[in-house]
């Protein structure tokens, strides 16, 4: 029988540390009409990775910024072919959103191997398995599907999204496995939904002559943002684990609206320029939240078959606004 | 001796190790195996803040490092030196001269390179592409805001042949026309749409009474359309909300949005500045005094309702810069004094 330990994640980012690297690099990438962004870009998720440590040892960002900025430059492309043709002509505009709507699960699975690939702990890379023909599944036929339900499908649709990603995700030769239900999904799905619910009979009693509650209603939308923003990655990372260590997270919505709101203030009020300190300030939030459960030692995992795959999956998914933050 | 901790590459297994230098050479000690490399095949990682350092390591696996000046100490000892970039992103002098330099080239690049491209675009709009603007335009105001207009057709009529007659100044390139149309939400009006036509609302109309004093506010419009000023907007605008969305990234384009619509103001303002110039020199060289576009701004002062005037006094300067078109009274002064 193993001992169960409680590894803390810690971030040990500065805000000033990192407002210096922050503003050489978006200097340098003015100066250079925007091609430096993508060393800037290598540099921050550097700084965040290795700030973030666990059990004694730093994550590790391998990417490279060629790769990256071919990237941006086939995503920009793209982004500016389909722009004109749709102001050409709105049926070659349409076909060629189709086109893209077509290609776009191919690029997501190519931008998760890259970004696993490019990181690291402890000396081994993470990796991606996922195959095209499940992504077409979650990335493309479920959303269909969803708003074919009118959004019912929603929360199964999430759930299968996380499932695909993290079943397939690995370290070194460890696989993630994920084991919530997509029961847990529609919990939270129907909580946030309830949240909005309450807004929308304050707002008809509002508009029907009590004007006052009416102020109650931009707080129970960001109340209802920040439940859904922090109960989600809550589920989804405590339903995480590697090999037989379990991953888990605990954010407060408290705790995080104290510093989302305090975060938006300093952006509005400093135009902009608190922008590092806020990015820092989050990510020590979350990471302070967040931890792995051990059973016996980290040292036991071993590297598993090398792969590379190109930046262009993820620059293109980023161009056209597909976050699927992991 | 620098401590570090050393790591293969195949397992995920840490090793406790000191690095040293030996004449070029790195030498790694530890517990299981001690190894040396030249320390040019070993890729340092750049310094980043406080964070961990890495030692890329010939055999595959890497150290990592947070005894920062230790490490400095044998890396100054074995050659290296920090480059530019690693320099400036650790010195405060830097931080502060690069803020500085940013908001400069931001200021620079609004103010100047901004406006400049804005008119080099619209100008080489083809009139093709205007008229099409202008009709969806009219199209959608008809539909949300103006109604047809009350105004007898004899009258509508006079007015168009006084404005046919009008000479133009050179260079005049679009097919200028008046709308009539009527909005008593609006109130007293007049605007022009980017293919020439010009917006005449029946309030202004009946506001001014004195044909002349039309004419200039057409004069006024037609300066608009000449110098694209609303295609300038829409085009600034969009570049400044793309620049923001940018800028802000991951914040919410919501906020992008604000200050874009604070600097829209001003450039109105400019604006209106540039076309009260091109109505002054129409109105000249039809013969008539620059005077009668200060009066009917006088009038449509008044006409402004009584709420409206009193913020504005009591806003005094502040509301100067803040609204869209200069002050009035200072328009029409300066207008009458040509």
């Amino acid at each position: 029988m193993q001992t169960q330990q409680d590894h803390a994640f810690e971030f040990g980012g500065e805000g000033w540390e990192y407002f210096r690297i922050w503003i050489v690099n978006l200097l340098l990438t003015i100066m250079t009409l925007g091609i430096y962004s993508a060393w800037a870009k290598v540099r921050r998720l550097q700084y965040f990775y290795r700030n973030t440590k666990l059990a004694g040892a730093s994550f590790e960002y391998h990417g490279t910024p060629i790769a990256i900025l071919k990237g941006r430059l086939i995503a920009f492309a793209l982004f500016v072919f389909y722009t004109v043709a749709g102001k050409l002509n709105p049926l070659l505009g349409i076909l060629i959103a189709f086109l893209i709507a077509a290609v776009m699960p191919w690029l997501i699975v190519r931008s998760l191997r890259f970004k696993l690939y490019n990181s690291s702990y402890r000396g081994l890379r993470f990796g991606f398995a996922g195959s095209d023909g499940a992504a077409y599944a979650v990335f493309l036929l479920l959303p269909i599907l969803t708003v074919l339900t009118l959004f019912l499908l929603a929360p199964f649709t999430h759930f299968k999204i996380k499932q695909y990603q993290h079943n397939n995700s690995r370290f070194g030769d460890t696989f993630f496995r994920f084991d919530a239900t997509a029961g847990n999904f529609y919990g939270i799905y129907l909580r946030a939904f309830g949240w909005l619910l309450l807004a929308g009979i304050l707002f008809s009693v509002a508009v029907a002559g009590m004007p006052l509650l009416g102020l109650l209603l931009p707080l129970i939308y960001l109340y209802a943002a920040a439940y859904f923003a922090v109960r989600l990655p809550n589920l989804v990372w405590s339903s995480t684990g590697l090999g037989e260590h379990d991953l888990y997270s605990r954010m407060q919505i408290s705790g995080y609206l104290k510093i989302l709101l305090t975060n938006l203030l300093g952006i509005v009020f400093t135009l902009g320029l608190f922008i590092p300190f806020a990015q820092v300030r989050m990510a020590r939030y979350k990471l302070s939240c967040m931890g792995l459960l051990a059973q016996g030692d980290l040292g036991a995992f071993v590297a598993g078959q090398v792969q590379a795959d190109s930046a262009t999956g993820e620059e293109t998914a980023e161009m056209f606004d597909v976050d699927i933050s992991l | 001796m620098v401590a570090a901790h050393y790591f293969d590459g195949r397992t995920s297994a840490a090793q406790q190790v000191a690095l040293t230098l030996d004449g070029g050479r790195l030498v790694m000690r530890g517990e299981i195996a001690s190894r040396e490399w030249p320390l040019r095949q070993v890729k340092v990682s750049e310094r980043l803040g406080d964070t961990p350092r890495r030692l890329e390591l010939p055999d595959g696996g890497h150290c990592e490092v947070t005894d920062h000046a230790a490490l400095d100490a044998l890396l100054t000892q074995g050659g290296y030196r920090r480059n530019w970039l690693d320099r400036m992103q650790h010195s405060l002098r830097w931080a502060l001269l690069s803020a500085v330099l940013v908001v400069a080239v931001f200021a620079a690049a609004y103010r100047y390179l901004l406006p400049w491209c804005a008119e080099v675009i619209a100008q080489r709009i083809p009139p093709a592409l205007l008229q099409q603007m202008g009709a969806s335009s009219l199209q959608t105001l008809d539909r949300l805001l103006l109604q047809p207009s009350r105004l007898p057709a004899g009258r509508q009529q006079a007015l168009r042949t006084a404005y046919a007659k009008m000479a133009a100044l050179p260079g005049a390139q679009l097919d200028y026309r008046i709308v009539f149309r009527s909005a008593p939400k609006i109130g007293p009006n007049a605007f022009a749409l980017p293919d020439g036509n010009i917006v005449m609302l029946d309030e202004l109309v009946a506001l001014t009474q004195d044909d002349d004093e039309i004419l200039a506010v057409l004069a006024h419009e037609r300066g608009h359309v000449e110098q694209r000023h609303a295609l300038r907007m829409v085009l600034q605008s969009s570049a400044v909300g793309l620049a923001m969305t940018w800028y802000m990234g991951d914040v919410s384009s919501l906020l992008a949005t604000v200050p874009a619509m604070v600097m829209q103001a001003s450039y109105s303002r400019d604006m209106e500045r540039e076309a009260d110039d091109y109505a002054v020199r129409m109105l000249r060289l039809n013969g008539l005094s620059p005077c009668l576009l200060g009066s009917v701004l006088d009038k449509l002062e008044a006409a402004r309702p009584q709420a409206q005037q009193r913020e504005a006094a009591n806003g005094g300067r502040v509301m100067d810069y803040l609204a869209s078109h200069p002050a009035t009274a200072e328009r029409s002064a300066a207008l009458c004094a040509r």
